[in-house]
């Protein structure tokens, strides 16, 4: 599967049984249809958070192909109107796409710091955002 | 055994000379229809010469021409090794003489299906759906079912029956096309030859009704027979494994799983052990290509005082209420006791079995796998530019070793 946004390879990463599409390159993830739900289990907080998408129509930003099926994707709003993270998701549900540091921002509206799985695997990723030294994939 | 076997060569021999005729006498037909008399005996000749360079490439190619249409690929041991173990274990049983060929199909229905020329050179494929939901005895029920189709020489049978099957309809369908657009460019034929229009006009209703029932007919043959081996099949699946409750259970898994088979199309159909087309739920007919699976359970699971074939054919007119169907001379087979299950039970999640099966056609597909020492699992594409790879958790960079799992295909 190709990145979304810079076309790379991008490599499966799984831990504890999660398992998530990574861009090496631009860091952005790639989530098949109900991983997102694998991902947050079903706390009433993560009914809400998933309850919560709503369509962007009037949205700037350029639309990407879904990985999958290669067919444009559309903007979806997340979380309470306060504090709002834009994502693509497939019109087709074949999944969603996180840029670089969407999926930590979505989570954060959930607060899910505290529930074991998602720090272990996520959080972990983004304590060292900057990492040098990574071989860029030409 | 031998009756059966012979039998089952007495049939493929008279469909093919059955589906020859058919396409003869459509050849002579169309050629009739078209020119006349004199035309009719080179539509004979054409068709002959059709069917005798698809019979060849089939008898030769056909197994690779209907493995590569179905999308399987050819794996080594390594990829899955308990599956190598299964075949060579059924492969014993059976006494071929030779291991099959092993394909997996990058597909998440579960299904399986083997084809070839003869046990010398067969093969067997089964779906990555397949190998992920089932456990051991189920898996041995499955290729113990296919083992037997490659015994009773099925695989011939179905692989010739399908690319002649595919002609007949090419050939119907061409036919067709053309009296549709000939029919729009006006009255040409009839207006020439006004001698003999009507003797024409005649052959032509004709040819066009047989241009649409030869294809409903070879259908309907094709079918009708690779019923009659799915129970075959069946039967001696239980025979050499000496567990019926493995079959069983594996085509309940796969009766109860409603996704269609992206890989398989109308003519590859029966050459499954259950129809990759699901869905709706179609009456059982003349049509359908295979028995109804709620019926093939009932008389595995009937079957209580052995696993012989004689057991079977018991079980199988208790059930259906017909007359059996295996061969007299075979249910004289020495008697089998049915064994106990083994140890294998594993309970899976469904999430665990959807993640293992991405992991199985991951491998198939080439990828590489790495273990991080901080405990997360980088699984690697063949098409990754880089020849070193960092953890994007705990920063370690590992070296990625593209040569560790490779298809042989």
């Amino acid at each position: 599967m190709d990145c979304a946004v810079c076309h790379n390879p991008m490599i499966t990463l799984e831990l504890d049984d999660v398992e998530t599409d990574y861009c090496l390159s631009c860091r952005g993830i790639w989530l098949d249809e109900g991983e997102l739900e694998q991902l947050l289990g079903d706390t009433q907080r993560a009914l809400d958070l998933l309850g919560s998408f709503t369509a962007a129509d009037n949205c700037t930003e350029e639309l990407r192909r879904c990985p999958i099926c290669g067919k444009k994707m559309e903007k979806v709003f997340v979380g309470p109107p306060a504090g709002q993270v834009l994502i693509d998701r497939c019109k087709k549900a074949h999944g969603l796409w996180f840029d670089r540091g969407e999926l930590e921002a979505v989570l954060h509206l959930g607060r899910f710091d505290s529930e074991g799985k998602i720090p272990k695997l996520l959080g972990q990723f983004f304590k060292n955002p900057e990492t040098k030294g990574n071989p860029a994939p030409s | 055994m031998w009756q059966q076997i012979r039998i089952n060569k007495r049939n493929s021999l008279l469909l093919l000379m059955g589906m020859g005729t058919v396409l003869a006498s459509l050849g002579f037909l169309i050629g009739a229809a078209i020119g006349g008399v004199e035309a009719g005996w080179i539509g004979i000749l054409v068709a002959s010469g059709i069917w005798l360079i698809m019979m060849l490439t089939s008898y030769f190619g056909g197994d690779q021409i209907l493995l590569a249409s179905s999308r399987a690929v050819a794996v080594t041991p390594d990829v899955h090794p308990q599956l190598f173990n299964i075949v060579e274990e059924m492969k014993i049983a059976a006494g071929l003489p030779k291991l099959p060929k092993i394909y997996i199909i990058n597909d998440p229905a579960p299904n399986a299906f083997a084809t070839g020329r003869n046990p010398e050179n067969a093969s067997v494929a089964v779906t990555a759906g397949l190998l992920a939901r089932l456990n051991r005895d189920e898996l041995q029920g499955v290729i113990a079912h296919e083992v037997s189709h490659i015994v009773h020489r099925d695989i011939l049978f179905v692989t010739l029956a399908g690319v002649m099957l595919g002609t007949i309809v090419l050939i119907s369908q061409l036919f067709l096309r053309g009296m549709f657009y000939s029919s729009l460019s006006g009255r040409r034929y009839s207006s020439r030859n006004s001698r003999d229009g009507g003797a024409q006009a005649i052959l032509m209703l004709v040819a066009i009704v047989l241009a649409i029932l030869a294809p409903i007919f070879a259908y309907l043959l094709y079918f009708a027979l690779s019923r009659r081996r799915e129970y075959l099949a069946d039967a001696g699946a239980v025979r050499l494994t000496r567990y019926p409750e493995g079959l069983a259970s594996a085509l309940e898994k796969i009766a109860g799983t409603n996704i269609n088979m992206e890989s398989a199309n109308k003519v590859t159909a029966p050459m499954y052990i259950a129809n990759p087309f699901r869905g709706k739920k179609a009456a059982v007919n003349l049509y359908s290509t295979h028995p109804p699976i709620e019926e093939r359970i009932r008389i595995l699971r009937n079957m209580s005082h052995g696993a012989a074939l004689a057991d079977y054919e018991q079980s199988y007119e208790s059930v259906t209420r017909k007359k059996g169907m295996i061969p007299g001379s075979a249910l004289n087979d020495e008697s089998v006791e049915i064994r106990a299950a083994s140890a294998d039970k594993r309970p899976v999640s469904e999430s665990r079995q959807k993640r293992e099966m991405g992991d199985l056609m991951r491998k198939v597909n080439g990828f590489s796998f790495l273990a991080c020492p901080c405990g997360i699992k980088m699984k690697i594409p063949p098409n990754f530019p880089s020849g070193q790879i960092q953890c994007p958790r705990c920063s370690r960079v590992h070296t990625v070793d593209k040569g560790k799992i490779k298809t042989s295909a």
